[in-house]
């Protein structure tokens, strides 16, 4: 049996403040498996958001093992881990995140600066991102001239331009219409035909039933596992 | 085939084993940072403005003392710088006799390249002798006074840079004949009560007279010559046994007085050029280094504080722009950058802002140069390395006025950046 893409034992997270410690995340166990279309959902201070932070290496776990294709995060130098961030992580914000000064194809490109694709590479590997989001004709807009679906897009292409094994989505439909969310929802179905790993963080319902697998939180555990 | 699958394991544990770094190409850098810039120009150019300041005020301090020191020591080339003195040493057998200047030490000098007029000069000795201007006894006032005589060749009166009030200067002719021709001194004349000399007056030294040829209205260099009886050489030489001049004084072309001062004495005195005392003004670079640096200390403190406000300025700004830029410091985190790309980034960012500052100052000191030379009717002087190295001063203080807000960029982990931009 091969690797899981991410696999966590007993992964938790504690904040301190002075005398007083939180435990966002207590004892999660969790394998992703390459390919995996999943969802995370729970209430508001359920730890979810901190489980994709941990996952996407923007945070560290305080306990347990986490390991992402197989090596042991918690080893990681500071370098290594931004060294997976630039190469093997997308990620995708609920607001988004684009450079407002720069153009859509700038802000794709961006990704791209601490990677290793050349230079001379770029701009064509940014205009096939984009045009695999369906947004070739806003190439040269500024992120204010495009509607919130749209700039969603230009966020996913970033995510996606390094050609990273798995995409890491926090509310990205949090702040969209029904509508849009359903566009959104549709690309992330193609980007998973396509074998990306995609794991989403919802409070919706909606979102959570187009995913093949459901992870439940509460109070910083893992209370559920279901798959569709 | 368990061969094979040994090194296939062995790729995939190499391929797991090495993690690519994030990187951040010099060009890359380059580019973002002036992006940066650019995405804010006006606040851009309002931190440069700190720099701008300094760096003008610098520039303009030292442009305007080193002009204004190019011109003190002008005025003072002209005025002073011009002459060089020779007088005699004593002998270096350590006897007390002084080593003769020769007579014709005049034409010696005037033949230098440099030298515009040279004259001898010495004390004649009078003994008890007064000087009187009518031959009689006047019971009533006082008639005989004890004046000194000068005996000095003719080119003394160009090289002492002197104006007569009236009459003429006696020439080489009257030195060869020995005449018995005097120039008074104004001082001189006036004791004597002799203003005019058309109708050729008499003084008598003892009992020996001599035609005032001339009276000597003011000197610009010897100045006991005013108050004597000026004879010429030859004069002094067959009536009192003069044996030699004591003083040469020279006049130079400007600028070529430290020359002179090195020549003079072989000119006179080839046999031992070291026995010939010089008395030359001080070197007028070395006089203009006085003065600049004198003009330089108090100004170039101004500039500084100037500048360290500037700095100051830049830092401040610098770090309310990355106060204002979690987000992007977050996102960029998150997309791989790593601690000291960040800090790079806005350390370019500060140092460009130096920068320009810099180059921007220097252009409004030169023109503050320029403006104050023309408005003094000054010759603009400046050092060619100022407007090199001043903008390269304006990089490095927006290098230094980088680093604390560079280093409170690079210590924002992307999950607090990400989180607080978002609240």
């Amino acid at each position: 049996m091969s690797e899981p893409l991410i696999r966590l034992e007993g992964v938790g997270r504690t904040f301190r403040s002075g005398e007083v410690e939180v435990n966002a995340l207590r004892e999660a166990d969790l394998a992703i498996d390459r390919g995996d279309y999943l969802s995370i959902m729970g209430p508001s201070g359920s730890g979810k958001s901190t489980l994709l932070n941990i996952t996407a290496l923007l945070d560290r776990h305080t306990s347990g093992t986490y390991r992402f294709e197989g090596r042991d995060v918690g080893r990681l130098s500071e370098g290594e881990r931004t060294g997976l961030r630039a190469h093997r992580i997308g990620f995708v914000f609920q607001a988004f995140h684009l450079l407002t000064h720069r153009t859509v194809l700038e802000n794709v490109v961006l990704s791209m600066l601490y990677g290793s694709v050349p230079r001379s590479d770029r701009k064509a590997r940014a205009a096939g991102a984009l045009e695999r989001v369906g947004l070739s004709d806003r190439a040269g807009f500024l992120p204010s001239r495009l509607s919130g679906g749209e700039r969603q897009r230009v966020a996913i292409a970033r995510a996606i331009v390094t050609r990273p094994p798995i995409l890491l989505c926090d509310e990205p439909t949090g702040s969209l219409d029904s509508t849009t969310s359903r566009s959104i929802l549709e690309l992330f179905e193609e980007l998973r035909s396509d074998g990306l790993t995609i794991v989403v963080v919802t409070h919706d319902q909606m979102v959570s039933s187009r995913a093949e697998r459901t992870i439940a939180m509460h109070d910083g555990r893992v209370t559920q596992d279901t798959r569709a | 085939m368990k061969r094979r699958a040994r090194r296939a394991r062995g790729k995939r544990s190499a391929a797991m084993s090495r993690i690519p770094r994030s990187r951040f190409r010099v060009l890359d850098l380059v580019t973002e940072s002036l992006a940066g810039l650019f995405a804010r120009p006006g606040r851009s150019l309002l931190t440069a403005l700190g720099a701008v300041l300094g760096i003008a005020a610098l520039v303009a301090t030292l442009g305007v003392a080193n002009t204004a020191g190019n011109q003190i020591v002008s005025t003072f080339d002209e005025l002073s710088a011009t002459s060089v003195v020779l007088t005699t040493d004593q002998g270096f057998s350590g006897a007390n006799t002084r080593i003769a200047l020769p007579w014709d030490s005049e034409q010696r000098l005037t033949r230098l390249n440099g030298v515009v007029a040279a004259g001898s000069m010495a004390d004649v000795g009078l003994g008890n002798a007064l000087v009187r201007s009518v031959p009689i006894i006047d019971p009533l006032g006082q008639t005989e006074f004890q004046i000194p005589m000068i005996a000095a060749s003719p080119g003394i009166y160009p090289a002492s840079r002197g104006k007569l009030t009236t009459g003429r200067w006696y020439d080489h002719g009257h030195s060869e004949r020995a005449d018995r021709v005097a120039v008074l001194g104004s001082a001189a004349a006036q004791r004597l009560n002799i203003t005019r000399v058309d109708q050729q007056p008499v003084v008598f030294v003892g009992d020996v007279s001599f035609v005032v040829v001339g009276i000597l209205a003011q000197v610009e260099r010897q100045p006991e010559l005013l108050s004597a009886i000026i004879v010429p050489e030859g004069t002094a030489r067959e009536i009192y046994k003069l044996k030699s001049p004591s003083t040469v004084q020279i006049r130079t072309e400007v600028g070529a007085a430290s020359l002179i001062a090195a020549q003079g004495p072989i000119a006179v005195a080839p046999d031992d050029p070291s026995t010939v005392r010089v008395q030359a003004p001080p070197e007028a670079e070395d006089l203009r280094a006085e003065v600049q640096e004198n003009v330089n200390a108090l100004f170039l403190i101004l500039g500084g504080v100037s500048l360290l406000v500037g700095g100051i300025g830049i830092a401040n700004v610098t770090l309310v722009s990355v106060l204002e830029r979690v987000s992007e410091i977050g996102l960029r985190r998150a997309l791989g950058a790593g601690r000291r790309h960040i800090a790079y980034q806005f350390l370019l960012e500060s140092t460009g802002v130096g920068l320009f500052g810099g180059m921007v100052g220097t252009s409004l000191g030169v023109l503050t140069v320029v403006a104050v030379s023309a408005a003094r009717t000054w010759t603009p002087v400046l050092n060619p390395a100022i407007p090199v190295a001043a903008p390269l001063l304006g990089a490095a203080v927006g290098l230094l006025a980088g680093l604390y807000p560079a280093l409170r960029a690079s210590l924002f982990e992307p999950v607090d950046s990400l989180r607080a931009s978002a609240n």
